[in-house]
């Protein structure tokens, strides 16, 4: 019998404040302040009351004229609300990258790609002195210990630039928090006297959860400013004339499944060897009624089906895509013999969905769909309970790729990837040509490992893989990390990289590594108390380089491919080849 | 896209033949109206040689716009082909007498030989690889090796003070230390042959009738460490002659070139006043 040798309290809901010092002034002072005097107590249960919330979960800053307090672009796990003072929005098409602290890589000419052959330093993980300072147009404040990016030269920006001032009391920052997409504008604070209030998503999701009134209004700014777009957007939706589509969004339930920050969680877990489906949280579950269908606005769900005591991947669904719309199509068409749904909907890392009612589908949106757009009813075969393939019901690339490497594919994350590198290992001689034509056109520096967990003859190689959904992105507190604004990549600008490993911690793929600046003497470039300068580093896709990735293009046996693996097809086409 | 691999190489194969099939009829054309034939394809072969080679620069260059190395391959492979079918037009289909152009010649049949060997090879030995399963990068081979041979060593010396026999220490430093020691059974990895592991397993089975149950276990975990390490060794012999073939066909190459430059050389030499008239 085992013997328990220590005992340890056990992990709580407020073990990590936001702010280790919450204080109780403050928090009095933000209790008297609306929306919160508002809101009333007894809605919060007893276990997660609202002064606990906020001590917990908010913290204030304060931010002088100038600051930077997000970023267009940037990924945020935070909601904010003005306390004192007042910010301004930047409208589109918003701000230039150069003064946001960015820097968009430019292809080399021709002269710059030859030149490489004499000019690449010899000296490894070079950087250049522009690389050691800030960029041109944004400068480093410590107040707090927060890295704080501020706007130069405000009067002239204003000028150039439209803008809209929001002031105490109002949101912003909400949409992106919750539903995990990147912040559409960029917001800076408009007095020295600018006090906010940071939420970060786990209060948020509380408070909206137990106040109807916040989220009434939240849900209003959503519908307003997201949902009717995301709908024009999905073809299902197209044909709807505006009063129909009004009232659909009227019908239209968003939901937040998971953890925001999943990254963390899943790499203790998948260290431990904890991952399995069936710990995943359910969104809609097989062998239930189809009473709406599930759009999944961001992130990522598993559509699984029970197969023995467990549960085996069918596919996994990412942005645009749905759920339960056959059966609910099928039970539309046959209404005598309806059926349950026919698989689950388990959220893998964080999902946020759209969910429209069945009867508003029926009523509304399928009379009118054109049939192309609607999937076929569910077959006699497909829905014997005594088939045992359950990926035959897909027929698609589900069953093209076989169950190991969807499984392989789904359990690892890498459906995050949008150019993942993805190794034939019965094609790949190991000759690492790859591996030098990355480090060549890198200053010497290779920025992958061709290492990496595999299935069968598919190795998919420690890279970056510009994900649908960076995790990395969040926390970023210069927005060193960001997107390229030509083919949405993700791309690292080492001049405003301050070395705090954030991104290298988040990534769940290990494919960001901290190495040490050193300078042309090959000698480690230090600070005045002599620590090491760290710079985040991470495959760029050769952004800068004609003809695209390096690897890929010096792959003499047609091993190595850079795939979007959101696509499976694509990923099916190349095992078929 | 299904069997995309066959219809590329069955179409190139096809391609291939053709324009083969066209320098030998050309030639045969040719030849009654040119004095020198043996010029213009020994100038031809040289472009060939040229272009073949310039595969090897293209790799030492991957950031300049020079297309896919993967295309080059399949030119470096065909056109390879091509430049034997040249080189019997321009020595007119026969082994040639001087040592000279002999070893010219030889050297040009064992450039050309190493890199058909070289290309089936390098389209078997990934899958057996893969097979295998154990994937290693092989930079990190010699330190996973020095790990086990670590913890072998260190399970047979303790189990000298744990049991108060040095049977295991005995078998570990006649059989094992070797083995452990740095990569073993080369070319039975090569040709796939398990008759040295057979031999280290038996010889396993055969002192753990002597043992107790505990050092039993112990053997077991040697015995787990071995098997490691033959998976290694496996990927070692491999993967090295992976990269090994490519030591005899590059020097080779450059050999062959050296010869061929003194061969235009001596050809223009001796052939003034014997090869051109106006």
């Amino acid at each position: 019998m085992d013997t328990v040798h220590f005992r340890v309290e056990r992990p709580g809901r407020w073990d990590n404040p936001f702010e280790p010092e919450f204080p109780d002034a403050d928090l009095d002072r933000l209790l008297a302040t609306a929306p919160f005097s508002g809101m009333q107590a007894d809605a919060f249960p007893k276990t997660q009351p609202l002064r606990q919330i906020l001590r917990n979960d908010t913290r204030l800053l304060r931010f002088k004229k100038g600051e930077i307090v997000v970023r267009a672009g940037d990924y945020g796990s935070s909601a904010f609300m003005i306390v004192g003072g007042q910010v301004r929005v930047a409208l589109p098409p918003g701000l230039p990258d150069r003064v946001l602290g960015r820097r968009q890589p430019q292809k080399r000419g021709l002269f710059r790609t030859i030149a490489q052959l004499w000019s690449n330093p010899k000296v490894q993980e070079y950087r250049r002195p522009d690389e050691l300072k800030p960029v041109q147009g944004a400068a480093h404040a410590d107040d707090g210990g927060d890295v704080r990016v501020f706007l130069q030269d405000v009067p002239r920006l204003l000028d150039e630039h439209k803008t809209a001032v929001i002031g105490a009391g109002e949101f912003f920052g909400e949409l992106a928090a919750l539903s995990r997409m990147p912040r559409t504008a960029t917001v800076f604070a408009d007095s020295d006297d600018t006090e906010l209030l940071e939420i970060r998503w786990q209060g948020l999701r509380d408070l909206l959860r137990f106040d109807p009134a916040l989220k009434e209004h939240i849900d209003q700014v959503y519908r307003k400013n997201a949902l009717q777009n995301a709908l024009r957007a999905i073809p299902l939706f197209q044909h709807l004339s505006e009063t129909d589509l009004q009232r659909v969004m009227a019908e239209t339930q968003f939901g937040t499944y998971g953890d925001y920050e999943w990254s963390g969680d899943y790499k203790r877990l998948a260290k431990s060897g904890q991952l399995a489906p069936e710990r995943e949280p359910v969104v809609a579950q097989e062998g239930d009624y189809p009473n709406g269908v599930y759009i999944v606005r961001s992130g990522f769900a598993r559509l699984a089906k029970k197969f023995g005591s467990g549960q085996r991947t069918l596919n996994y669904l990412g942005a645009g895509r749905f759920f339960g719309l056959r059966e609910i199509v099928h039970n539309w068409r046959n209404p005598a013999s309806t059926i349950a749904s026919q698989t689950s909907l388990r959220v893998i890392g964080y999902t946020h969905t759209l969910f429209i009612p069945t009867a508003v589908m029926e009523s509304i949106v399928l009379p009118g769909a054109p049939a192309a757009l609607l999937p076929v009813p569910f077959t006699a075969d497909e829905l014997d309970e005594d088939d045992d393939d359950p990926l035959k019901e897909q027929g698609g690339t589900g069953s093209r790729v076989g169950p190991e490497l969807l499984e392989f594919l789904t359990s690892n994350r890498f459906f995050n990837g949008t150019a993942t590198m993805v190794i034939d290992l019965e094609r790949c001689t190991r000759c690492d040509d790859c591996v030098r034509a990355c480090a060549s056109t890198h200053e010497n520096n290779p920025r992958f490992l061709r290492h990496g967990p595999s299935s069968g003859r598919v190795q998919v190689a420690q890279a970056c893989m510009h994900c649908t959904d960076p995790v990395c992105m969040i926390g970023c507190p210069t927005g060193a990390i960001h997107r390229e604004a030509a083919q949405g990549n993700v791309v690292i600008n080492q001049s405003t990289c301050i070395g705090c490993s954030t991104c290298s911690n988040q990534c769940p793929y290990e494919a960001i590594r901290m190495v040490e600046a050193r300078d042309g003497d090959g000698a480690f470039v230090t600070d005045r108390e002599l620590r090491p300068i760290l710079k985040a580093t991470k495959c760029d896709l050769c952004l800068e380089q004609p003809g695209g990735p390096a690897c890929e293009r010096a792959c003499p046996h047609d091993a190595l491919k850079r795939m979007n693996l959101t696509n499976l097809g694509e990923l099916a086409d190349w095992l078929e080849r | 896209m299904k069997n995309a691999f066959v219809v590329r190489r069955v179409s190139s194969g096809l391609v291939t033949l053709v324009v083969a099939a066209a320098l030998v009829v050309l030639a045969r054309r040719l030849a009654p109206q040119l004095r020198n034939l043996s010029y213009l394809s020994g100038w031809l072969l040289l472009a060939v040689m040229l272009f073949l080679t310039a595969y090897n620069a293209r790799k030492k260059l991957p950031f300049l716009p020079l297309g896919k190395s993967r295309t080059w391959l399949q030119l470096h492979a065909y056109v390879g082909w091509l430049s034997a079918v040249i080189l019997g037009i321009h020595v007119g289909w026969r082994w040639p007498g001087g040592w000279f152009e002999w070893t010219l010649e030889a050297l040009y049949f064992v450039v050309a030989l190493s890199g058909v060997a070289g290309m089936l090879w390098s389209r078997f030995v990934p899958r057996r690889l893969t097979a295998r399963g154990g994937e290693v990068l092989f930079e990190r081979i010699p330190v996973i090796r020095r790990a086990l041979q670590d913890k072998a060593e260190d399970l047979a010396l303790k189990s000298v003070a744990a049991a108060r026999s040095s049977a295991i220490a005995d078998f570990y430093i006649g059989y094992l230390a070797d083995f452990f020691r740095s990569p073993a059974n080369y070319w039975h990895h090569l040709v796939e042959t398990r008759a040295p592991w057979n031999r280290i397993e038996a010889k396993f089975d055969d002192l753990a009738r002597f043992l107790d149950p505990e050092q039993r276990k112990v053997l077991a975990q040697i015995s787990d460490l071995a098997r490691q390490k033959d998976g290694l060794d496996y990927q070692h012999a491999l993967q090295s002659s992976l990269k090994l073939w490519l030591f005899v066909h590059v020097p080779l190459t450059y050999s062959l070139l050296l010869f061929t430059a003194l061969h235009v050389v001596l050809v223009h030499g001796f052939s003034i006043g014997a090869g051109f008239r106006p």
